[in-house]
């Protein structure tokens, strides 16, 4: 479980999260949905400690991660897998190097379990022959998954996705969507997504919580989503005329 | 003035954190190879092309500019050493290596930065700071002082293919000159300059790099950045050296 309260995150004098406090249920997706600019990256990268929150608290479990030092922080952040927007592969490795690194930074298995490991995460996210290929080489798809093998080549507690379709085709995003949920599934992770793909909240959607300008604005299951009353999320998640249409004509 | 303490503050900060003790000192290992490769060995190219043709330069120079019979000829072949070895191998070459690597730096790390692979890093617990910085400051303070010894011994070469194929000194000539009133703490100074203008290049175009803000474009102001910073640096040091190691 991770827990977030009181959170407030400014840059400068924008107030970009004000006063967040949220629970992401244990081993289910959970989605932070919102338009562009909303904070949602702002509010995932503080969670995994990427940014310094200037107020409140957030748990992993019963531990305080923003009050840990760098070295405590270091063996929580083990258990983390991120998956971000841009894939963020290394450059100069290969994709098996990619996914190798992790496991060659903190642990010390033999070279044969290693590579054993590293080809078990690859045929996970379905990239086969690819080990030698570097980041430039690969599709936008393939990019994510080879971050996504890489996200999970520890057995992470929790994972944390940016954006994870973005750029993508609608197909491929459904794929990556599918992958990630059925990965959090079978490992019992905690995943939290950043997204503005409704089709991504339709399909993997099992806890949404809506920012708009910086606040929770709405919380609740795919389900409640359709019928809820916040105007603001009523406007985001019926964005188009024909959508807005059929919302009305439900009534 | 506050900027630039506390770009300075962060600088230190920075190198703070690159000084600590690494997580995996076999993967710093292999990272510390890979930039041996990359800044040093990829570096010997362009110093023996300048490094000759600087030489070259510098013996008809001195050459046409002490057209005296007063003057002996082997003056001239002392006069490429001791340029050789006392500024252009360190300092000149220090000067071209900020171009080169720092560039070369600034870009890689502000890269890394902007594409979030620093934040990767972080994520995974890393230390991002020592991880990437750490072995280019190892390799180039390892490898510089061979591109210098490398720049001394082509520079010379240079001269005394230029001074002898124009006819300016004979081959006798230059090589006694090259030996006459050899101070071989010279070569001791010019390593040190050496030392200290790599830990230059290195640390300050990290730091450009690693602090990028924003996208593409900051990534090339960063990289512009390095070189003018480093560049200034050197000469700056360059003065405060040379008063200590040869007053």
């Amino acid at each position: 479980m991770i827990s977030v309260k009181n959170l407030d995150k400014s840059f400068n004098d924008n107030m970009v999260l004000n006063d967040i406090s949220v629970t992401f249920k244990a081993g289910k997706t959970n989605l932070i949905i919102g338009r562009s600019g909303s904070g949602k990256t702002v509010l995932l990268k503080t969670i995994v400690g990427l940014h310094e929150a200037d107020r409140g608290e957030i748990w992993f479990e019963n531990v305080l991660f923003n009050n840990l030092d760098f070295k405590e922080k270091k063996d929580i952040r083990k258990e983390m897998g991120m998956l971000f927007q841009g894939s963020a592969l290394f450059d100069s490795l290969t994709v098996e190097q990619n996914v190798r690194f992790p496991i060659d930074m903190f642990t010390d298995k033999s070279s044969e379990e290693k590579i054993e490991r590293v080809n078990f995460c690859l045929n996970r996210v379905d990239i086969i022959n690819a080990n030698n290929l570097f980041p430039s080489e690969l599709s936008g798809g393939m990019k994510k998954r080879v971050a996504i093998a890489r996200a999970i080549s520890l057995n992470p507690k929790y994972l944390f996705c940016d954006e994870p379709n973005s750029g993508l085709d609608p197909l491929t995003a459904i794929l990556i969507d599918e992958l990630i949920k059925e990965l959090t599934e079978e490992y019992s992770m905690t995943t939290i997504i950043n997204t503005h793909d409704m089709n991504s909240v339709m399909e993997i959607g099992e806890m949404i919580v809506f920012i708009n300008e910086g606040r929770i604005a709405w919380e609740g299951s795919k389900h409640e989503i359709l019928d809820s009353d916040c105007e603001a999320l009523n406007d985001f998640v019926f964005a188009n005329s024909l959508a807005k249409q059929l919302k009305n004509s439900s009534k | 003035m506050i900027k630039f303490l506390s770009q300075l503050g962060k600088y230190c900060i920075l190198l703070g954190k690159v000084f600590s003790i690494p997580e995996k000192p076999s993967l710093y290992y292999k990272q510390t190879m890979r930039e041996f490769v990359y800044l040093g060995i990829n570096s010997i190219g362009i110093i023996t092309i300048i490094s000759f043709f600087m030489g070259a330069v510098i013996t008809l120079q001195t050459a046409y500019n002490t057209e005296n019979p007063i003057y002996p000829s082997y003056l001239i072949g002392l006069g490429c050493r001791d340029s050789i070895i006392l500024e252009f191998s360190s300092t000149v070459a220090a000067l071209i290596l900020a171009g080169k690597v720092g560039s070369n730096i600034a870009s890689e790390i502000g890269t890394m930065r902007v594409t979030e692979q620093i934040d990767a890093l972080e994520m995974m617990g890393v230390n991002s700071a020592s991880y990437l910085i750490l072995p280019k400051i190892i390799a180039t303070l390892l490898f510089n002082p061979v591109l210098t010894l490398i720049s001394i011994i082509v520079g010379i070469l240079g001269g005394w293919i230029a001074g002898t194929l124009s006819g300016v000194i004979t081959s006798e000539d230059f090589i006694y000159g090259i030996q006459y009133a050899f101070i071989p703490y010279y070569i001791t100074y010019s390593m040190i300059k050496t030392v200290f203008f790599a830990f230059i290049i290195t640390s300050v175009s990290s730091f450009q790099g690693y602090f990028v803000d924003g996208g593409s474009l900051e990534v090339g102001r960063a990289s512009t950045k390095a070189v003018v910073f480093s560049s200034v640096l050197i000469l700056l040091f360059n003065v405060i050296l040379t008063q200590l190691l040869l007053s």
